[in-house]
């Protein structure tokens, strides 16, 4: 199980919680059960960033989480 | 399409002609004042008058009487000049201030002073200094002195058809020296914010016998002080008096709050850099 | 990975592209010319918030030389996104509008029309002659305005993205609002020996890049586009391009010229899709070129702030809890850096209690562009301040309060993840053991200190080498050469095949020909291109193994490549007739390629994650005349965590140009506007860049961290230098004078106003 960290602009979506613990082994999987999960969220996580146990990615769908990390989702930020 | 005449007179006579006849032409010295307001659109000249042909203008002498240094002469040259640095410390100071190496290659003093900013570095140096100008016209030659010579920003007692020829200073009496001192946020390629030339002459027992002190944009003009030249002479220059002329320097000030400065600093810095110049001088003055 | 040693990385090669710069023989925007080429121009708008009425054109059209006139109504007005992982995606609609205003004008120097002719005279006569009627509307010029119950609203369709403030529905000028929380604030505070908090300020600043936007476009009759630009990107500026304009990617061509700077400002398009409807309305290639005052009043600038800012810490120095409200303009539309700044302002300290919320807020200014660790350097200027009134206040040297709060491996950043290896405690230690921290202060002076953070980033890059006949190497990537990176480029295929880095010659290429890149920005290239980059050269390699297998005519895992000067394959067995076999360096199966199996071309292409954070510490002397109230700079060093530095002269000069720009940003630059919003100081002269004078030789510290995501353990260098110097330069000029300065620029009369020597102007 993955813990996943939500952001205090997400967790407006989530009824206020702040972490969850979800099974996926893959970021899109994830991303989908967690909207499954919390409806409200759908829209809200089409361009963040995973960051997974402290690596963050941008575009990674199909980047597998390994067992009993901790994800936060991120605003994306590149730079100047 | 854009035309405009380039000409490049030889004597003065046909400078002033070349100015009589052609309402839309302008004097060009070294330029950079002049080809950066026409390439920004503030100028649109119909012909350029280059006046770095005509002998009279170009040059520096130097005689028992003083200096004559010809309105076009590059301010290169002037601080290249090892005399005049020795004798005018703070005007070629003033001089040495404008723009960088490319520009004071080009750039004069008859430029700065025709171009008539309120910030113009050599214009209170030339104050400070008594300088006079020599101003050529149909009518003959006319002699003003610097702190008249300026009139409002962007303008002088020049007319249409007039030339500013040379600047003239007279030598230096025994102790007594110059110095000019401007404040800008940079170390260089700044305008003036304010500044403020001295000249002094101290006699041998160190009591200032003749002082002017001018101020440079903080007014329309740079100005003349007489208030603070006068607090100085008969003093010692000490602690007191020099406020005194700071003092005076400020009030003479009627700065505009504008991108490079508020009123108020203006009003300040430009007495403490008044005094900076008048210590500077007597300094200078005391090892002469 | 640290037990490596490199033959080439840490060295100091001269860039290949050295000789043509210091010459003036390389290309630029400006440069490039064509046969028939026509001038651009662009009309802009003198107001800084209007409703456009109408535009007439015909007087422009008539003039002789003028082949089009082109106005909003030219640009399409999409809805596309182009999602780069920048602050969320970019909104195409927003940089159309950018573009060419289409219903008004959001400040002034917002471009209207433009004009191309056949000559820029012509061309200027023509745009005088564009004639816009204007219903001017009041100018939204600062955030109080901005959010003023009353204030005019900049578009009436928006609405606060992220978390908004309850009540507000729109329409509003706040187009963002994020929150960060960690903990109990509200009880750390009371449990907190010390509370310092104040509200800082500072201006819009530009980048200030020497080379103004550039470009050359051709519209065929056949619809394919080539386009000549200065940009960060030639793939992103390619597709602004196709999406704003509803073209095929594959129809535009952008290539890249040598870009004088960008540091995030040549990241948005502004000439370019105004340039190819023009030539494709001409039917003939158009140029523009900006003018220093266009890049200043109508290119990208960083927002202007106000930042609220409290800290709690222990008597021993334990900060305990932050509390922080950011505002941050964005210009014209949306997309502020405030979220960064959010997520940056407390990184470098682990504090256990905090809530951050940060506002993206619309006034009339010229719409924000990315500049170097966009957002970080303002909010961390409030941070970094507080830290030193926190130090002052319980008596504690600056450096240790910081070491003692200083985040390591393991903890948490404020915007979440765990960090990895970083550097902080490194640095400050670094900077402590400096003989700057120690050296004596002149009368007028006072001393600085200031920490700064930045995430850098990944995202996807290409890459291809090609091993010649003779065995030297070309590698092609597509990242314009902002910093250095071709040179770094060159010595990353020197280090993995084993030849001279002068034997390597690195292009940048255009969008044809090199396989997609994302832009030069975010202090990406030398990790995640160099990434690229280096697995091509690997790629390289095992071919190598397979034509020496080629040749001895045994199985290609019984080869093994060894790295060495030069790379060579050698066989792990003995010949069938018992002979050693002598390796076969890269040279000589360069030489045999074509017997081998063809010409050997390696290729990679990544998508990277973020790099991982760097930070920097920056120790600041400054001279202050208190009577004039002008500063300067007498001793700086920078201090930074590089990861690993390939070329340490391009890291050091990203640490002093970093350095120099904050410098800039906290002396002297600032966005002066009259009371209409027009700005006033659109030019060198009176936006007050430091020039080389000003600054003292910048000392810089470089330490070594790897950053395990890449093989070198290369991080980001370029943003996070720009980070300290604000700070830095407050804290000394709190120390020189004994007044905590909290609105930037420390201009000399702002100055005296501080320290009460004249009244507030
Ligand atoms: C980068 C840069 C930096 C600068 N820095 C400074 C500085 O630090 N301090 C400062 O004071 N100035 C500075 N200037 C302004 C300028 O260089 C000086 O004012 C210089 O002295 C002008 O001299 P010029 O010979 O180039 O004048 P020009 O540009 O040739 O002429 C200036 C004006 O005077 C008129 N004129 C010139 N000569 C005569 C004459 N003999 N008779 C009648 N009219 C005449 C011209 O018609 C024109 O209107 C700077 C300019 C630049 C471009």
């Amino acid at each position: 199980m993955a813990i996943v960290h939500f952001s205090s602009n997400l967790s407006q979506y989530t009824g206020g919680l702040e972490t969850v613990s979800i099974e996926a082994s893959r970021v899109g999987e994830l991303l989908r059960a967690l909207e499954q999960r919390f409806p409200d969220l759908s829209g809200h996580l089409e361009s963040v960033a995973v960051a997974i146990d402290g690596v963050i990615y941008n575009d990674a769908t199909y980047q597998s989480i390994p067992p009993d990390s901790e994800i936060h989702l991120l605003p994306p930020v590149s730079g100047g | 399409m854009l035309s405009i005449r380039y000409e490049a007179p030889r004597s003065i006579a046909e400078a002033i002609h070349l100015l009589a006849s052609d309402p839309g032409a302008h004097v060009l010295a070294g330029g950079t004042d002049l080809l950066v307001q026409f390439r920004a659109g503030a100028k649109q000249p119909s012909a350029f008058i280059d006046v770095k042909r005509i002998p009279d203008l170009v040059g520096i002498s130097l005689d028992t009487n003083g200096l004559r240094l010809g309105a076009a002469t590059p301010a290169a040259a002037i601080c290249e000049h090892a005399e005049l640095g020795r004798l005018w410390p703070g005007l070629v100071e003033a001089v040495h201030l404008i723009g960088s190496a490319q520009i004071q290659g080009r750039g004069s003093v008859g430029g700065n002073l025709c171009n008539a900013s309120p910030a113009a570095d050599t214009t209170s140096a030339l104050i400070a200094d008594r300088a006079e100008c020599v101003i050529a016209g149909p009518g003959g030659e006319r002699v003003v002195p610097a702190e008249r010579f300026c009139t409002g920003p962007g303008t002088t007692i020049l007319r249409r058809d007039e030339l500013l020829v040379a600047v003239v200073l007279p030598r230096p009496p025994a102790r007594t020296a110059d110095a000019y001192f401007r404040l800008i946020p940079r170390s260089e390629m700044d305008i003036a914010v304010a500044g403020a030339g001295a000249s002094v002459t101290l006699d041998a027992s160190g009591t200032c016998t003749a002082a002017r002190v001018a101020v440079g944009a903080v007014a329309p003009t740079a100005l003349l002080v007489d208030a603070a030249g006068q607090a100085l002479i008969g003093t010692r220059l000490d602690e007191a008096t020099l406020s005194l002329a700071a003092a005076a320097a400020s009030a003479a000030a009627r700065p505009i709050s504008d991108k490079r400065g508020t009123a108020a600093y203006r009003r300040h810095v430009v007495g403490v850099l008044a005094k900076r110049a008048i210590v500077s001088a007597a300094a200078r003055a005391r090892e002469r | 990975m640290s037990a490596r040693t490199y033959r080439y990385i840490g060295t100091r090669p001269i860039r290949h592209d050295g000789l043509d710069k210091v010459t003036g023989r390389a290309n630029y925007g400006a440069d490039f010319t064509l046969p028939g080429l026509l001038q651009g121009v662009v009309v802009r708008s003198p107001h800084a918030h209007a409703r456009i009425v109408s535009i007439e054109t015909q007087a422009a059209e008539a003039v002789p030389g003028v082949k089009a006139v082109i106005t909003g109504k030219d640009i399409p007005e999409t809805s596309a996104r182009l999602a780069l992982g920048a602050e969320g995606a970019f909104d195409l609609h927003d940089i159309g509008d950018n573009l060419m205003a289409h219903g008004k004008a959001l400040y002034e120097g917002h471009a209207v029309a433009a004009v191309a002719a056949t000559s820029i005279d012509a061309a200027r006569e023509a745009a005088k002659l564009v004639r816009v009627v204007y219903e001017p509307l009041e100018p939204v010029m600062s955030i109080e305005r901005a959010i003023a119950p009353d204030a005019p609203i900049l578009h009436a369709d928006m609405v606060t993205k992220g978390r908004p403030l309850p009540g507000t529905t729109g329409p509003t000028n706040i187009a963002g609002r994020m929150e960060l929380k960690r903990g109990d604030v509200d009880q750390a505070f009371a449990g907190a020996d010390v509370v310092v908090e104040r509200e800082f300020r500072t201006s819009t600043v530009h980048q200030g890049y020497i080379e103004p936007h550039a470009c050359v476009a051709r519209s065929g009759e056949d619809g394919q586009i080539l386009v000549w630009c200065s940009t960060q990107g030639g793939f992103i500026a390619r597709d602004f391009c196709a999406l704003i304009l509803g073209i095929d990617a594959a129809r535009i061509k952008v290539i890249p010229s040598e870009i004088g700077g960008g540091f995030g400002g040549k990241i948005p398009v502004y000439l370019e899709p105004v340039a190819i409807v023009l030539s494709h309305k001409a039917g003939r290639p158009v140029k523009m070129v900006m003018s220093r005052s266009e890049v200043f009043r109508a290119s990208g600038p960083t927002s202007g702030t106000r930042i609220r800012m409290k800290l709690g810490a222990k008597r021993d120095g334990t900060i305990v809890a932050a509390q922080a409200s950011l505002w941050y303009e964005a210009g014209a539309y949306r997309g502020s850096p405030s979220g960064a700044g959010a997520m940056c302002c407390l990184a470098s300290y682990a504090i256990p209690n905090f809530f951050v919320e940060a506002h993206d807020v619309v006034v009339n200014k010229p719409k924000v562009a990315a500049y170097r660790a966009p957002g970080s350097p303002m909010a961390t200027f409030a941070t970094e301040s507080l830290v030193d009134e926190v130090a002052r206040a319980i008596g504690m040297d600056p450096i240790e309060l910081r070491l003692k709060n200083a985040v390591a491996e393991g903890d948490h950043a404020p915007y979440g993840p765990v960090y990895g290896p970083i550097g902080l405690k490194q640095v400050l230690e670094a900077a402590r053991a400096h003989p700057h921290w120690s050296a004596p202060l002149g009368p007028s002076q006072g001393r600085g200190v200031a920490c700064g953070f930045w995430f850098n980033a990944g995202l996807s890059s290409s890459a291809t080498v090609t091993l010649n006949g003779d065995g030297s190497a070309g590698v092609v990537t597509g990242n314009p050469d902002i910093g250095g990176t071709r040179v770094a480029q060159a010595m990353m295929v020197a280090e993995e095949l084993g030849i001279p880095v002068e034997r390597v010659r690195p292009s940048v290429a255009d969008t044809d020909t090199a396989g997609y890149t994302d832009l030069t920005g975010g202090s990406r290239v030398c990790y995640a291109t160099g990434m690229a980059v280096i697995r091509a050269a690997q790629d390289i390699a095992e071919q190598l193994r397979s034509r020496a297998a080629t040749i001895w005519n045994v199985d290609r895992d019984r080869v093994a490549w060894e790295p060495g000067r030069p790379g060579r394959v050698i066989a792990l067995d003995e010949s069938p007739d018992g002979s050693v076999r002598p390796p076969l360096t890269i040279v000589e199966l360069a030489s045999k390629m074509a017997q081998t199996g063809g010409p050997i071309v390696g290729r990679a292409a990544v998508n990277a994650p973020m790099a991982g954070p760097g930070f920097a510490a920056h120790i600041c002397d400054l001279d202050v005349d208190k009577e004039t109230g002008r500063s300067t700079v007498a001793r700086y060093t920078a201090i930074q965590d590089v990861g690993k530095a390939v070329h340490p002269s391009f890291v050091e000069g990203q640490m002093q140009g970093g350095a120099a720009q904050g410098i800039g940003w906290a002396l002297n630059e600032e966005y002066i506007y009259d009371a209409d919003g027009v700005m006033e100081n659109a030019g060198f002269l009176d936006y007050r860049m430091p020039v080389a004078s000003d600054l003292p030789m910048i000392d810089t510290v470089l330490v070594e961290v790897a950053n395990p995501l890449h093989p070198y353990g290369v991080r980001g260098v370029g943003e996070v230098p720009i980070v300290p110097p604000l700070a830095a330069v407050a804290n000394a000029m709190r120390d020189a004078t004994g007044v905590r300065f909290t609105e930037l620029p420390l201009s000399p009369s702002r100055v005296l106003e501080g320290l009460g020597t004249i009244a507030k102007g």
